[in-house]
């Protein structure tokens, strides 16, 4: 009996003859016609009986057919519907965590910057609360809180010794506008780091309890996504973020291997001896690949045992 | 002054020593390229810093096997800069499979070449056939640029499963992707004899001074 072909793709379900004519064919009205195209060779089947899945030469030769001009508007349309649909699928809490912990970086380095200037200009004013609130947050909070006389007094100086001149009006309001902007960024950085929170909570808790918040984000970060995270040996994720020195050491031997990338800034590592580096990294990168893949795989809560065996063992709290 | 060049559809100003292409949505630029009009034809500058291909051109190549109305299957198009000439180059009555596996960057891409009605983005892992076979037809040439580490697998089974008979396909190698500890070189010579087994070489050449540690191969199906 000669054996006829079925054959699906984004356009539609073939049924072809052994010399490669398309005999039948259920036209896709849209992706979702594709995604269930079981239904539809179901129906061609059920039709034509006895239908083989080509391979080899015969699937080239079916995969030929479709190398027609005519195809071209049905390729881009349903190619361009599936993408598009993949492209929307694919936004998920691991995006959400890069973007906001790429948006507390940013406003750190706002911050810093605008802090300088606030500080400066303020202090042709009143000098005096620049020299003793060392404390950025707190300098920005009080100077839109406190007159000059309230901040003098807190620090018992008198008014008639401070070095900064007395301003007019609107040269003081100027300065405590960048003030109320700055207090907001504050208010927006804490808004963010709850956010992150509450994301690595429901995304990665155990990621969070090894490495902190703040660090889980980065390496995160770093790899793109927690699945790439769990799919990496222990020893790499060890050395995230200091590829540089790691290709230096794997081209010419001479050069030493580095212990550590974005985990060194690690409350455990910076507690520890230094001939200790390399021995606490290699623990902590092994409890947090552990902790990356129980999360990726949604697991049990264990970020805590583990981190009280790191805790045991290298007898550092953290 | 824009002539042609020795190769099909691509355009040299040999004075300014640029390679050009012609706009297939004129008025439209896909990244930053110049847009300059000659005798009412609207040319975009291709260069070679910026794309392997105008790397391989400029290097001086015969043949970049990709002609008009072709069929092109390209691998690793990331936001579409070398798409889109390539796009230029098929025209209207030719067609391009755009493939890449990254959204962030096929995002970019829909929006760079919605326009041009012969480009469809592809979401998809180069890696995975059975799924390209649902998206794709045979094609007439193949295009490669993923600068991953098991890339001449990938490519050869591409090859296998969408190049037409006698076709010819074109893989841009990073040496650093392979691995970083040896010499481009060396690396270069066992992408070669990995080829070989598989396909016959038309040419080899490196991509300096445009693209660092680059060789494009070109090869045609046995
Ligand atoms: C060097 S870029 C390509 C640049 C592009 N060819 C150009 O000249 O404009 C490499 C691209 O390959 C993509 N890529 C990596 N592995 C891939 C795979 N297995 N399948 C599809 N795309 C892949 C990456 O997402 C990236 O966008």
């Amino acid at each position: 009996m000669p054996s006829k072909f079925i054959f699906t793709n984004i356009l539609g379900s073939y049924v072809f003859t052994e010399n490669y004519k398309a005999v039948e064919e259920i036209l896709f009205k849209d992706i979702g016609q594709f995604k269930e195209k079981g239904i539809y060779e179901d129906k061609l089947r059920q039709k034509h009986g006895n239908l083989a899945k080509p391979e080899d030469n015969d699937l080239h030769n079916i995969l030929l057919f479709f190398k027609n001009r005519k195809y071209f508007p049905g390729f881009l349309k349903k190619n361009l519907e599936l993408t598009k649909n993949s492209i929307k699928e694919s936004v998920n809490n691991d995006l959400f965590i890069v973007q906001a912990a790429g948006a507390i970086g940013e406003i750190d380095k706002t911050l810093n910057l605008l802090t300088k200037r606030l500080r400066e200009w303020y202090s042709l004013y009143n000098p005096e609360a620049s020299d003793k609130i060392r404390d950025h947050e707190k300098f920005s909070s009080l100077i839109a809180k406190k007159s000059k006389k309230q901040l003098l007094d807190e620090f018992d100086i008198d008014e008639k010794d401070s070095i900064g001149s007395d301003l007019k009006e609107k040269d003081i309001s100027a300065i405590l506008s960048l003030a109320a902007q700055i207090n907001s960024l504050y208010a927006l950085r804490a808004h963010y780091e709850n956010y992150l929170k509450e994301l690595e909570k429901e995304t990665c808790p155990n990621l969070a309890a090894i490495l902190g918040v703040a660090m889980a984000a980065k390496l995160i970060e770093h790899t793109g996504s927690l699945k790439r995270l769990a799919e990496m040996p222990a020893s790499t994720l060890q050395v995230l973020g200091a590829e540089k020195a790691l290709f230096r050491h794997m081209r010419n031997k001479k050069n030493r291997p580095p212990k550590f990338g974005l985990i060194h800034e690690h409350q455990l590592i910076q507690k520890s001896k230094r001939e200790m580096y390399g021995k606490v990294a290699r623990a902590l990168a092994d409890k947090a690949s552990i902790a990356a893949r129980v999360d990726y795989f949604k697991g049990k809560f264990i970020g805590d045992k583990l981190k009280k065996e790191l805790i045991e063992k290298f007898k550092i709290e953290y | 002054m824009i002539s042609k060049s020795k190769i099909f559809e691509v355009y040299e100003d040999k004075a300014r020593n640029k390679l050009f292409t012609v706009n297939l949505t004129p008025g439209k630029k896909v990244y930053e390229e110049p847009l300059v009009t000659q005798n009412n034809i609207e040319y975009r500058e291709w260069d070679p810093y910026s794309s392997k291909l105008a790397a391989l051109i400029a290097n001086k190549c015969q043949n970049i096997f990709i002609r008009k109305n072709d069929f092109v299957l390209y691998l690793g198009s990331s936001t579409g800069t070398t798409v889109s000439h390539v796009s230029d180059i098929v025209g209207k009555d030719g067609f391009v499979f755009a493939v890449d596996l990254a959204p962030r960057v096929m995002r970019d891409l829909i929006f760079n070449l919605e326009a041009r009605k012969n480009t469809a983005p592809i979401l998809e892992s180069a890696n995975h056939i059975n799924e390209l076979m649902e998206r794709i037809s045979i094609v007439d040439v193949i295009y490669q640029d993923i600068a991953q580490k098991n890339q001449v697998d990938i490519f050869l089974k591409n090859i296998s499963a969408f190049l037409k008979k006698d076709g010819y396909a074109l893989l841009a190698v990073k040496a650093r992707s392979i691995d970083v500890t040896r010499k481009p070189k060396q690396i270069f010579n066992e992408v070669r004899e990995q080829l070989e087994n598989e396909v016959t070489i038309v040419d080899y050449r490196t991509l300096e001074p445009y693209q660092k540690d680059h060789a494009m191969f070109a090869v045609k199906k046995k």
